[in-house]
């Protein structure tokens, strides 16, 4: 990673807040996202409270116990992450914004920290500090590096997801995040994009009206089939917003006779609990679980998003009965499989242009896939190249952790955020960016858009959808 | 004097020396009785086993992060912990103290090498105390006793240093081992109660964050409830 620091006026901008006054004011917080009206009253105890309460019911209290043991600040996670290595800000070193969360965990939940507290009558937890975990907490990606890079082995993300799910439960999220999660559960229409079933349909057929002209073919999307295969959940933004990448993934289960299915009831695999609030994370888990028990499909298939793909993979198993759930997969596995047995054929004439791919923090940190996109784009893509790092140590698009879809921080994540990627963009030459992943796209196009790269970005299965041979 | 040396070198080493390993054995079962706990409450009990241990592997011999990244600062970090490790145990001096008291003797260090390990840790203090005081990063990241620790260390170090290769006088000399002991002893206290824990529970890191990430199944509720939010919108 090139150690660059942004410039004064870069900062300006970057984090220039879009927020009344009267608002900020309102809510005595200085954050740049914008939060639904909260009660501000007594917030160190509620927050105390809070705390208590999720250690009670959850693991997290081993995990906090290990690392406030062995923390030896040596600040070598400095240097891996993107965010710190754009702005320089101490509060952007992650030893340091684990520390916050560390230091009101040994001063009001271990003994040794509430005797010293009591007896200098110190430590205690205050609005300010609440203040600065809720501003950092939310500048980091959640990317996960730094934790790669920890010689004691402290999990600065885990940190972090704890410390927003504790300010969540005080009404400290953003509120882009919290709307679609209210829409998603408890909304009329049931998903983050609030589509109307009605209207997805419409999409759908109009999308196999297209892929019938373009290619030739009956492709279709298969809704509520009882006992299909799969059951298929993209992110649901990508029925309005990445057609192509809906359409290749049709193409590659009618080229290759998949058993696949929709469900109407509920089509979105977005999951901002994974990002604020871990009850959110399991409701949706529930939510998503049941249409797959509904229609009765042995496997559950995610689209080409990096959160929702890892927050299913991971927290299926946790919340439906651990190795008795239903297996879940993401889309590339089961396009890698087609192609190496034989059944999916694709033309290496039709892309020509250079292409690099960027690999989804979510898929890629912990080496779950890695190299099956690669080897589905060299099979048809010859002019590819890598960045650098890549794989597990890519570098985060710069929207991880749910940033991405807080649009009043837009150019904090193509200023900051996305520096380091834009760089490493730049320095490939690519014309297509290939990112599975609706976050990752999200961000990039904005990034490449914000920062003058000519390059385009687009879905694996958008390129497969040019270059799949029917026979 | 030499009475309290002999105090030092009897007693009180005893009693520090205990104090250490029951208070490393004490953190020890703490953390993985967390671990076990946890593990027994994780709703998904498949772990990545495997890679977690690579993992651990490649942090307790960290040839593959020096040449990753920060190659000088991992270095002399890496030759202070070996030195750290390796001249307490390993020194000819030390072991013979054991075998008269206890009994036991193992493997020693040839002289020379022990003279040149222990300048050299002195060196990699020296070095990674000034590392830490002149970047910004580190300064604000610092507490005090990440400043002290290295001061700490590093007395043993230089008194041994002495004893073995300076001529003093014998009221000097008797100083400096004192020094020495004393010094040695308070690390003993300390160690199990500060980051230098991290020298017996990090080789659970690895498996510590993998199974963090397991959280325990259907927590919603039951957190609602203790927060009195039940039924409450999101
Ligand atoms: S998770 Fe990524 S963005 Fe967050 S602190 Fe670590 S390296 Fe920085």
């Amino acid at each position: 990673m090139r150690n660059s620091q942004i410039t004064e006026q870069e900062r300006q901008k970057a984090f220039e807040s879009k927020k009344k006054a009267e608002v900020v004011e309102r809510q005595h917080l200085h954050v740049r996202y914008h939060i639904e009206d909260m009660d501000v009253s007594d917030r160190p105890k509620r927050f105390l409270t809070a705390f208590a309460a999720i250690l009670r019911h959850t693991n997290y209290r081993f995990a906090l116990e290990h690392f406030i043991r062995i923390s030896a600040k040596c600040g070598r996670c400095a240097v891996q992450c993107p965010i710190y290595t754009a702005t320089g800000d101490v509060c952007d070193i992650p030893c340091y914004r684990s520390e916050l969360l560390l230091s009101v965990y040994r001063r009001h939940f271990t003994l040794g920290g509430m005797l010293k507290g009591r007896l200098l009558g110190s430590g205690y937890l205050t609005d300010e500090m609440i203040d600065e975990m809720a501003d950092t907490f939310w500048n980091c990606t959640a990317c996960r590096r730094c934790t790669m890079e920890c010689p004691v082995g402290i999990d600065h993300a885990l940190i972090t997801h704890l410390g927003r799910f504790i300010l969540s439960e005080i009404g400290i999220a953003p509120r882009a995040l919290v709307v679609s999660t209210r829409e998603q559960l408890e909304g009329k229409t049931g998903n983050t994009s609030a589509i109307p079933l009605p209207a997805l349909i419409d999409t759908l057929e109009f999308l196999e009206e297209d892929m019938k002209e373009e290619k030739g073919v009956d492709i279709k999307f298969p809704m509520d089939v009882q006992n299909a295969e799969y059951l298929f959940t993209p992110a649901v933004s990508d029925f309005l917003m990445e057609a192509e990448t809906l359409m290749g993934i049709a193409a590659v289960f009618t080229a290759t006779g998949g058993s696949w299915t929709i469900s109407t009831e509920y089509f979105d695999a977005i999951n901002y609990g994974l990002f604020y609030n871990d009850r959110i994370l399991e409701r949706v888990i529930l939510k998503l679980y049941g249409q797959a028990e509904r229609l009765n499909t042995p496997k559950i298939l995610i689209g080409e998003c990096g959160h929702a793909s890892r927050s299913a993979k991971q927290y299926v198993p946790v919340h439906c009965g651990g190795k008795d759930a239903k297996p879940v997969f993401n889309i590339l596995e089961y396009t890698y499989d087609m192609l190496k047995s034989g059944k999916l054929k694709l033309d290496p004439s039709v892309i020509t242009e250079r292409v690099t791919y960027h690999d989804p923090c979510n898929l890629a940190r912990l080496g779950w896939i890695v190299d099956k996109p690669r080897e589905i784009i060299k099979a048809f893509c010859k002019n590819y190249v890598e960045m650098t790092p890549t794989k597990e140590e890519n570098i985060c698009c710069g929207g991880g952790g749910g940033i991405v879809s807080i649009d009043e921080v837009r150019s904090y994540r193509t200023i900051i955020g996305g520096k380091a990627k834009a760089d490493q963009i730049r320095a490939t030459g690519a014309k297509i960016l290939i990112a599975p992943c609706a976050n990752c796209k999200k961000q990039l196009r904005e990034l490449v858009e914000d920062q003058g790269i000519d390059c385009e970005v687009v879905g694996l299965h958008d390129l497969i959808y040019k270059a799949i041979i029917f026979e | 004097m030499q009475e309290f040396i002999d105090f030092c070198r009897g007693p009180l080493f005893r009693l520090t020396f205990l104090v250490m390993i029951f208070g490393l054995i004490r953190i020890l079962i703490l953390d993985i009785w967390g671990a076990v706990e946890a593990y027994r409450n994780a709703g998904d009990k498949n772990l990545a086993w495997k890679s977690a241990f690579i993992k651990t592997i490649q942090w307790l011999f960290p040839v593959k992060h020096v040449v990753a990244r920060r190659p000088v600062y991992s270095l002399i970090s890496i030759l202070f912990h070996i030195g750290l490790i390796v001249v307490p145990i390993f020194l000819l001096a030390h072991v013979q103290l054991w075998k008269t008291s206890v009994g036991i003797a193992w493997w020693t260090l040839p002289y020379d090498w022990a003279n040149y390990l222990t300048l050299l840790t002195i060196a990699c203090s020296v070095a990674l105390l000034l590392g830490r005081a002149l970047s910004k990063t580190s300064r604000t990241l610092s507490r005090k006793q990440d400043y002290l620790w290295p001061i700490l260390l590093l007395l043993p170090f230089a008194t041994g240093y002495i004893c073995a290769n300076v001529t003093v006088s014998p009221s000097m000399y008797q100083l400096v081992m004192l020094t020495h002991m004393l010094s040695a002893e308070v690390i003993f206290i300390f160690l199990p109660f500060t980051k230098i824990a991290h020298c017996v529970v990090m080789p659970l890191s690895q498996f510590v964050m993998t199974l963090a990430w397991k959280f325990p199944a259907r927590i919603d509720k039951k957190i609602a409830a203790t927060l009195k939010k039940e039924g409450q919108s999101v």
